[in-house]
């Protein structure tokens, strides 16, 4: 049973293991799927957004951790 | 196979491989630990229970693959690769500037085999299952990762069996290197290949989720290249940035 337990939060931290990193990402692909799909704006410009803003979630989501990290 | 196709094979063999290349090492410190201290029986039979596990996750899940529309695949892959890459490369970047320390086998090493020799202490009946189980969950967690990044680079473009082929030649490097050596790959740059696993998975996923919403990218497969120029870019800058020690001004 153990194993099962562990199995799980093994595939859980793969994909959660930063919460605000897990949300960001999420909410960012939304809008970027509203903004395509059902404003049809151009696909390009989704694209680009998807891009610029994980990068700019990744920075903040390294920054963030090193600077809790080093005022605890 | 032609250039551009070569474009996008590379990249998902060769994440496929570093990648394993990585989990396999992790994995091998245990079994090593549990050979040398327990036997090679429960060990090399704990390592194959894990991998019939996952060979038999694959079957199964390989089908059900087959039924998803293409483009809800692309997305939902494209999704969990950008969360799964974004993690690693977060991570790389913190070890890469010293923030979190890096993997350590040769620690991981004596820690596995002081809990198994605290295992000996306590119950002597059952120590081989408890080896053999040692082996079992280290080959099927660090597997796992595996098997979703051989799926989820592979299934967007049917290049399953090309990123299964890196995969396991990143197991049979590790193996031949650790039955030669016999003794923890601590040399591994297990840090500089989790940032270049890390940049190449939050590539994909962007390029994935990307192709999933319908968007189609500027020279097609190639941009795949560019992201990870991104992504290799920003990382390294972000490493060094945070790496930097602050310099107060004495007024």
């Amino acid at each position: 049973m153990s194993i099962i337990v562990e199995v799980a939060k093994e595939l859980l931290g793969m994909f959660l293991a930063d919460a605000r990193l897990t949300t960001a990402t999420l909410v960012l692909v939304t809008i970027v799927a509203g903004l395509v799909v059902a404003l049809h704006l151009e696909p390009l410009v989704g694209g680009s957004v998807l891009l610029l803003s994980c990068l700019v979630i990744l920075v903040e989501a390294a920054v963030r951790e090193a600077k809790r990290r080093s005022t605890s | 196979m032609d250039v551009a196709a070569w474009s996008v094979a590379a990249p998902a063999i060769g994440s496929a491989f570093l990648a394993s290349l990585v989990e396999v090492v992790e994995a091998f410190t245990i079994v090593l630990a549990v050979g040398t201290l327990r036997g090679w029986r429960p060990a090399a039979l704990g390592t194959v229970a894990a991998l019939a596990v996952l060979g038999m996750l694959i079957v199964l899940l390989g089908p059900v693959l087959d039924r998803v529309p293409l483009h809800l695949l692309q997305l939902v892959i494209g999704v969990l690769l950008l969360l799964f890459g974004m993690g690693w490369l977060r991570k790389a970047i913190l070890r890469a500037a010293g923030t979190i320390p890096l993997h350590d086998e040769d620690a991981i090493f004596a820690s596995e085999s002081a809990q198994l020799a605290e295992a000996a202490g306590q119950r002597r009946t059952s120590l081989d299952w408890i080896a053999g189980l040692t082996a079992f969950k280290a080959v099927l967690l660090e597997g796992l990762e595996v098997v979703f990044i051989v799926i989820a680079v592979g299934a967007g473009r049917g290049l399953l069996w090309p990123a299964a082929f890196g995969a396991l030649a990143a197991c049979l490097a590790i193996l031949t290197i650790g039955i030669i050596v016999h003794r923890p790959l601590a040399k591994v740059p297990e840090n500089t290949l989790k940032f270049g696993v890390g940049v190449m998975l939050s590539a994909f996923g962007v390029f994935w989720t990307g192709e999933g919403l319908g968007i189609d990218w500027p020279g097609q497969d190639i941009a795949l290249v560019v992201f990870a120029a991104l992504f290799l870019g920003v990382g390294i800058a972000t490493a060094s940035a945070l790496r930097r020690p602050t310099v107060e001004v004495a007024r």
